[in-house]
């Protein structure tokens, strides 16, 4: 089974071949069809994932070669795929979260006019993603990185006749262009130095056939590499700096919101990180850019959050901060925390995604937060999920969010980074309180939107009670403690982190960390929920620090305004350039043509005796000249 | 006794001369056209004449066919004056100028 990892990939992009071709014709029963591509996709996983727990855990690695993609002198390319932990851990999040939102997504476009095309883009979105996890070498791998973020720009324009989701298409693809061209340099800088892209070699471990020309980077080569890599995983998960992207894409339908731009195509950053830990680990500078681009964006996305009114943008930005979080902990060499934290995140960010659509659809795409409020009365069901997905974000014991979190937190102090893990420890807490303030806002209080909100049908929640109850489950099953079952499955790959011990023991660090939540819960409902504190005036009392908050600090602005200008200037200057010189040039030429040939028309007066005379006069003057000549 | 050439040949121009006239002056189109017959036969009376000088038919020959052109182009000639004519109510050439530039 395990050499057949290649049919995983091969699945949904069957799918999205036959919902492209046929999608028309089969109607709302193309949402099926792709579901059940990446449904089978995902019981071929579990097949596979048996298969290779089977194994002794240090065997668990096996490499599927397919065939040789490029062979030009030493540069020689296979497409084959990796089958060990931590491809397996993310090709199951891939397809598990994948399919429920899938099943999720035939009920939330079943009107959609072009629902075959979402779901010719949707299946090929999951395909590449199965690509970029499973690939075994790093060009394999950046053909899904570009694959997945082709289909992000296509979903999130899914609705193009809006130009708020045209240009926040583009805007997601150039600005995740740029940290994809930084890793491609970074990739090309790995065959220099290594001779070979296949993880083997370049990683340091297996026994790979090809032979390694390289003599392997020096420090200064692998902090290039490795900050490089980093910069196409900033890109790609909305770190900063090269976050802008990711609120606007809160454009695309919201299935796209919680399968691309939450659970897996965002992660995928992680992922790298996380794969190339041995690259990283060469060089503490990159390391330590990874810890410090992680705590800044969990931070910086944290606050930004409590500042959004827009319900799907506060989600946005919570997913920032999230992915902020695993980057601090593969910064600080705690690679299983990160992967535990995808997990969970997968889990609980979907479910609010998604429960945030059903509150769209029941309120007639209403988004804005200051016109819901006390939706728990009209949706209950839905109101049970966002608060499950909200309080185990928020890190509630005994709920997922609580042991991925707390573990990355513990580890901070564990490993001796005190003034890592107070940051920590406030980015946790403001992570609590700004996903307890959407839950509170919009399913508790005062109701501030009189049409009445109707309930999602039963198919679109069943996959959320799956969410849901892996929202619950995941942080008890896989992550119990810091060395958990997910570490001990992801160790043949990871290895185990080894934190040191200080002075305040683990029991003391999980007590503060459930006060923080506590409190932080608290908090949002007392000033969003009790009634007691009048929120709605706070842009008005405070505009300067509404206005930080709800614009993120103005980064976005300050980039428009750094890039806008100088573009435009350039723009206009090229413009007069081609409109003087370049076509000037032509324009003059084709204006003298014209004018003399302004000039002809004279001779023909349309008179049959003038030409009369012009042949009399043409012949006497021929005449003339023989007669002279002789 | 012979007639000197010369005599032919002055004749032949001078109706040469009145046709030429005749086709830049005059407007009636039908006028025009008798003008370009008049110099037509002009050409064919020096052909005939030189023919007789130097004694063999080649002149002769060459009149004929010019003979045949004209009767051709007569017909094909008088077909447009007609069709002009019945379109405009008027044979005058300098009406017909619509093609100029």
């Amino acid at each position: 089974m395990l050499d057949a990892v290649w049919v995983i990939p091969a699945l949904p992009l069957a799918g999205a071949v036959a919902n492209l071709f046929l999608g028309r014709r089969l109607g709302t029963k193309a949402g099926w069809l792709g579901t059940a591509a990446v449904g089978a996709a995902f019981a071929v996983t579990v097949a596979v994932l048996l298969d290779l727990l089977a194994l002794a855990g240090p065997e668990r690695q096996h490499i599927v070669d397919l065939y040789e993609w490029i062979a030009a002198g030493d540069f020689r390319v296979q497409v084959s795929f990796l089958v060990d932990p931590l491809s397996m851990t993310m090709a199951m999040v891939v397809t598990g979260v994948g399919a429920l939102i899938h099943l999720y997504a035939v009920g939330y476009m079943e009107h959609d006019p072009r629902v075959g095309r979402f779901f010719a883009y949707f299946n090929l979105f999951v395909a590449f993603m199965l690509v970029l996890v499973l690939a075994d070498n790093y060009l394999l791998l950046y053909v899904g990185w570009e694959g997945v973020g082709l289909c992000s720009y296509l979903l999130i324009g899914f609705w193009f006749e809006r130009p708020a989701a045209a240009s926040a298409a583009k805007k997601a693809f150039v600005t995740t262009r740029i940290g994809d061209a930084a890793m491609l340099l970074g990739i090309v800088l790995v065959f220099v130095h290594f001779g070979s892209l296949e993880f083997g070699p370049v990683l340091g471990w297996g026994t790979s056939p090809s032979t390694v020309t390289g003599a392997g980077p020096s420090e200064g080569a692998a902090t290039a590499i490795a900050l490089l890599l980093l910069a196409g995983a900033v890109g790609k998960s909305a770190q900063l700096p090269l976050h802008v992207w990711l609120p606007d894409a809160m454009e695309g339908p919201t299935p796209v919101s919680a399968l691309i731009h939450a659970a897996t195509m965002v992660t995928a950053g992680v992922y790298l990180v996380v794969r190339s830990h041995a690259l990283f680990e060469m060089s503490e500078v990159a390391l330590t850019a990874v810890l410090v681009v992680g705590l800044l964006s969990a931070i910086y996305a944290a606050l930004a959050s409590i500042g959004q009114f827009d319900l799907k943008r506060a989600l946005a930005y919570s997913t920032m901060s999230q992915i902020g979080f695993m980057f601090f902990a593969a910064g600080m060499g705690f690679y299983a925390g990160a992967m535990l934290l995808l997990v969970c995140h997968a889990f609980y960010k979907a479910l609010l995604f998604l429960t945030s659509g059903n509150v769209m659809h029941g309120l007639d795409d209403e988004i804005d937060l200051r016109r819901m409020g006390g939706l728990k009365a009209d949706m209950p069901v839905s109101a049970t999920w966002f608060a499950i997905g909200a309080l185990s974000l928020a890190g509630i014991p005994p709920l997922a969010g609580f042991f991925a979190k707390d573990h990355i937190v513990g580890f901070a102090y564990l490993s001796g980074r005190e003034l890592a893990w107070v940051l920590a420890s406030i980015g946790a807490f403001l992570s609590a309180l700004y996903i307890a303030r959407p839950l509170f806002l919009a399913f508790f209080g005062a109701r501030r939107n009189p049409s009445h909100a109707h309930e999602a049908p039963w198919r679109m929640h069943a996959p959320l009670a799956v969410l849901a109850a892996g929202a619950v489950v995941s942080g008890l099953l896989l992550g119990f403690r810091a060395e958990g079952v997910l570490a001990r499955f992801l160790e043949p790959a990871l290895g185990l982190a080894e934190p040191g011990h200080a002075d305040l023991s683990e029991a003391v660090l999980i007590a503060i960390s459930i006060v923080l939540a506590v409190a932080a819960v608290g908090l949002a409902w007392f000033v969003w929920a009790s009634g007691r504190v009048d929120w709605e005036a706070f842009p008005e009392r405070q505009p300067e620090l509404a206005g930080w908050l709800s614009n993120a600090f103005y980064l976005n602005a300050f980039y428009a305004w750094l890039v806008r200008a100088p573009g435009m200037g350039l723009g206009r200057g090229l413009r007069s350039v081609d409109d003087r010189i370049v076509d000037g040039a032509v324009n003059e030429v084709a204006e003298d043509v014209e004018r003399a040939s302004r000039l002809a028309p004279v001779l023909q007066s349309g008179f049959v005796r003038s030409y009369a005379l012009a042949f009399l006069l043409g012949a006497v003057a021929l005449l003339l000249f023989l007669g002279l000549r002789s | 006794m012979r007639t000197p050439i010369s005599y032919f040949l002055v004749v032949s121009a001078m109706l040469f001369a009145i046709g030429t006239v005749g086709v830049l002056v005059r407007k009636n189109a039908l006028v025009v056209f008798m003008s370009i017959e008049l110099q037509l036969n002009a050409v064919n009376l020096a052909f005939v004449s030189f023919s007789r000088m130097h004694g063999n038919l080649n002149g002769q020959v060459l009149a004929f066919f010019s003979m045949v052109v004209a009767a051709a182009e007569v017909v094909v000639g008088l077909a447009i004056i007609v069709t002009v004519y019945r379109r405009r109510r008027s044979a005058s050439v300098d009406d017909v100028s619509v093609l100029r530039g």
